[in-house]
């Protein structure tokens, strides 16, 4: 970024709509409204004052955004796009607070005692299998097709729905460390379990900690540690974002020589906390987090035993674009023996997840996946999974694929990494 | 715009597909251009041929100006409409209808972006030629009105050169179709006329373009000067010795500079004066054989460095840098003046000079990234309006590169169009015969010149014009 665009971060724009063909609202729409380039001329107004928080159309058109940062990449002057909506969210949310919903669903994140018990609710409601059964294409059924997609897709037989019990969540292992005896030269790993992450994807942490520790790290664990901030941030309600970075800032001070997260969303807030805090400590918080892929990639990862398995990827947003992160994850499914790993066109496009957003705006997000779910529908051949590491990627791409009747499973990629190493016996 | 015209547009396109609200509309001030800005009365996104049809025959009767935008990627101002006017935005317009690999055809929507045709049409072994540097995001009917052109345009021809068919709404609601799927005209060349007409003739709803088949061989070179000068002589003596390359491009220092630090950075020597980007294709021994020639008038020429991109990858990055350089301008100042003038090959090394003068002299940061292949200059002029001063001189800069290729033998424009920003300049190439001649064949179409009215055809240099106001 240029140092006009340090202290005014959409200045270097343009307006040359080169980022038009990479928002996936103004693909959905055609609008321009609903583009970046649009969006900015928007924020510009809303920051001179010429538009206010009250006008609808700016409100409706700014709150469209999926924040996917996809026109960042694009943008051949560096404008930052995401700087400037984070600006503009706040701004809003200082001036007209949240719509209710919004403001249930960030307040029930704010706080342990309400979001454990709730996820714990959902958890047992999805041992039932109701949730997988009733899914389907209408809102409510979509609702209980992300559900269902939070349940472990990854089994070594084709059919989906054995996923349940197929392992025991945690099992003794056998690995690098485990034969080693020497602790100390190995580098540790605190995980960052997050509350999604830690309610609805336990086999994830599960198999995130059972592959770190197979590649030589070790894994410890932080008490104190809270929600990291991020749905709160992008809705522009920087003090709960500040008061909860501070919680996990103080949870995590010197644990480890890394933080490893699992969650695309959780690891772009974490690594911005310097950022958002302005501390030493929350700037050598953030200079030690790392998605769970970069830690693996960086130390090979070691190969494990055969998955015979069509998979696709698709890109996280918040890994991609807000991490930039691109090559760590494929080379971790590259390690996996038998694994035909194919990146469908537009993997790299937002799935309208996108945090709370497929919540608030279902519409939208729906237009925004159907795009997504046809170019899987039409790949050959059809994949069996489709990985991406991020929890609502997951929940949303997996309800779209139950919505539109096809059997093709979600999963984490440490999962298929950590099913690898199950099969080639690395585990005990 | 009124209330009950409004509601009936919504009543045609679904009232989802209009916007009228001050800050939607303000996403639809400007095009590519950000110097010239104006609030469209209301948009409308039509989805189907039959929705632009119905809403341009209902802006006939109640006798309301219309101006049609595709992505509003176009420099000219030619996408923007006034107050008084509906903009039709036919970006839903996106399907590409038919691919006929054996005819070498394929038929698409306006909305259509250029890209997404050729990356279609490549499974088949086929390309849409033109590729102008915002083919990423411009659409196939705005490229029909501009007749844009691009890098291949050097030896493939621009946009009017590639389209065969064209079904049209007129300015008074009804449909035709012009030229013929075969691509031979019956009677006068109507496709010819209306491609870069600049939204004065009507709107585009179906265009049927011709493919080429991909080269077997392609060679892109990057040469680097250490004066402009040097390399406008290296663009002459490539042409002088009877080769046409695929593409022949010059970026200067100050563009080099803008691409390098962005994510397109190609790997251009960033102490060069120049950098050409020459690209040979077509049969591998005839590419072989252009190619050592190339080389060597390039090395008599002074490039300090002759590289071929070694791998379709590293040809991609040496061609997304050029794509991208005018959106990297950013970099430079947050506001931008892309012009767009053409002269005479032979005169290229005279105006870099005589461009290089004018920057002196008012004082402005000018960078040049152009296709000298063709002697189409687009010389970019950084500034930042919060400066007080620097609107005029911005202004007064662009009047003087104008004028001094206009009197070079060159023209106005090579490739954005006229629309409004070059509108003023209209009268320094045509007299006002020529002008009054344009005006009667606009009224052919447009007698009440409603479509993009205000664009192109400046009435005050028009001879009736000046009769009627008893200038002379």
């Amino acid at each position: 970024m240029t140092s006009t665009a340090a202290a005014d971060p959409l200045a270097p724009c343009v307006h040359c709509g080169f980022c038009l063909p990479a928002c996936p609202t103004y693909l959905a729409t055609g609008d321009e409204a609903d583009s970046p380039r649009g969006r900015i001329v928007l924020m510009r107004a809303l920051e001179r004052g010429e538009l206010g928080s009250g006008d609808a159309g700016l409100v409706q058109h700014l709150d469209a955004c999926l924040g996917c940062r996809g026109c960042e990449p694009v943008c051949p002057s560096g404008v930052g796009y995401g700087r400037g909506l984070e600006m503009a969210r706040e701004r809003l949310f200082q001036e007209r607070g949240l719509p209710p919903l919004a403001r249930a669903v960030l307040g029930v994140f704010r706080h342990q005692w309400l979001w454990r018990p709730l996820f714990a609710l959902a958890r047992v409601f999805r041992a039932t299998g109701i949730p997988g059964l009733l899914a389907g294409g209408a809102r409510a059924g979509f609702g209980l097709g992300m559900l269902a997609a939070t349940r472990s897709d990854v089994t070594l037989t084709p059919s989906r729905g054995r996923g349940k019990g197929a392992y025991p969540e945690a099992r003794p292992l056998r690995s690098a460390l485990g034969n080693n005896g020497d602790n100390t030269t190995h580098p540790t790993v605190a995980l960052f379990r997050g509350c999604v992450m830690d309610t609805l994807f336990g086999h994830v942490h599960h198999a995130t900690r059972r592959t770190l520790e197979a590649n030589g790290y070790r894994v410890l664990e932080v008490s104190g540690q809270v929600c990291c901030g991020a749905l709160h941030q992008h809705a522009g309600d920087r003090e709960a974002a500040r008061a909860l970075a501070a919680e996990n800032v103080a949870a995590f001070a010197a644990s480890a020589d890394y933080i490893a997260v699992n969650s695309a969303g959780c690891g772009a807030l974490l690594k911005d906390y310097g950022h958002l805090l302005g501390t030493a400590g929350s700037q050598a918080m953030a200079a030690k987090v790392r998605d769970i892929s970069e830690l693996l990639a960086d130390v090979g990862p070691r190969a494990g035993g055969r998955l015979e398995l069509d998979v696709a990827y698709d890109a996280p947003c918040h890994l991609q674009h807000a991490q930039r992160v691109h090559q760590a994850p494929l080379a971790l499914l590259r390690a996996i023996p038998g694994l035909r790993l194919d990146i469908l066109p537009g993997s790299d496009r937002c799935c309208g997840s996108a945090g709370i957003y497929s919540l608030l705006r279902p519409d939208m997000a729906r237009a925004v996946l159907d795009d997504k779910i046809a170019g899987i529908a039409a790949a050959a051949p059809r994949p069996r999974l489709v990985t991406s590491g991020n929890p609502g990627c997951l929940m949303q791409i997996g309800a779209g694929l139950r919505a539109a009747g096809l059997d093709i499973g979600v999963a984490h990629p440490v999962e298929l990494l950590d099913q690898s190493y199950r099969a080639g016996g690395l585990y005990q | 715009m009124k209330p009950e015209l409004i509601e009936a547009l919504g009543r045609i396109v679904g009232p989802r597909w209009l916007r009228h609200r001050r800050a939607e509309l303000a996403t639809y001030t400007m095009d590519g251009l950000p110097t010239r800005e104006s609030y469209p009365g209301v948009v409308v996104m039509p989805k189907t041929a039959g929705e632009v049809c119905e809403v341009v025959r209902l802006l006939h009767l109640v006798d309301v100006p219309f101006v049609a935008r595709g992505a509003g990627t176009g420099l000219s101002g030619g996408a923007v409409a006034d107050p008084d006017a509906v903009l039709i935005a036919l970006g839903r317009m996106n399907r590409i209808l038919q691919v006929d690999p054996c005819r070498r055809r394929a038929r698409v929507e306006p909305g259509v972006v250029n890209a997404r045709l050729s990356e279609a049409t490549a499974p088949h072994g086929l390309q849409y030629v033109p590729d102008p540097s915002s083919q990423a995001a411009c659409t196939v009917g705005g490229n029909v009105a501009e007749n844009a052109g691009g890098p291949h345009c050097l030896k493939y021809g621009v946009t009017t050169n590639h389209i065969v068919e064209l079904e049209v709404v007129l300015p008074d609601g009804s449909t035709t179709r012009l030229g013929s799927r075969q691509g031979e005209p019956w009677g006068p060349d109507l496709v010819g006329l209306f491609v870069g007409s600049e939204g004065m003739f009507g709107i585009a709803t179906e265009i049927t373009v011709r493919l080429e088949p991909l080269p077997e061989s392609v060679r892109t070179m990057l040469a680097d000067f250490s004066t402009v000068r040097a390399a406008s002589q290296a663009v002459s003596a490539i042409i002088a010795a009877g080769i046409v390359p695929a593409a022949l491009e010059m970026m200067d220092r100050a563009c080099v500079a803008a691409v390098e630090a962005s994510i397109y950075a190609a790997g251009y020597p960033t102490d060069a004066a120049a950098v050409l980007l020459v690209e040979l294709d077509g049969q591998t021994d005839a590419v072989e054989a252009e190619a050592k020639t190339v080389v060597s008038l390039l090395q008599e020429r002074g490039a300090r460095t002759v590289r071929s991109a070694s791998t379709p990858a590293d040809r991609a990055r040496l061609w997304q840098g050029r794509k991208k350089a005018f959106g990297a301008m950013g970099r430079i100042a947050p506001d931008l003046a892309v012009q767009d003038a053409v002269v005479p090959r032979s005169a290229l090394p005279d105006i870099m000079d005589r461009i290089e003068e004018i920057r002196l002299s008012y004082g402005l940061t000018i960078s040049n990234v152009f296709h000298a292949g063709d002697g189409n200059l687009h010389p970019n002029i950084s500034f930042d309006r919060r400066d007080p001063n620097v609107a005029g001189r911005v202004h007064d800069a662009c009047r003087d590169i104008m004028a001094a290729c206009v009197a070079a033998g060159g023209s106005i424009t090579g490739e954005h169009g006229v629309g409004s920003d070059k509108i003023d300049y209209m009268p320094s190439i045509f007299d006002a015969e020529t002008l009054g001649a344009m005006r009667a064949v606009r009224r052919v179409f447009d007698p009440a010149e409603r479509a993009n009215p205000g664009k192109v055809i400046p009435l005050h240099a028009c001879r009736e014009w000046r009769a009627a106001r008893g200038v002379r």
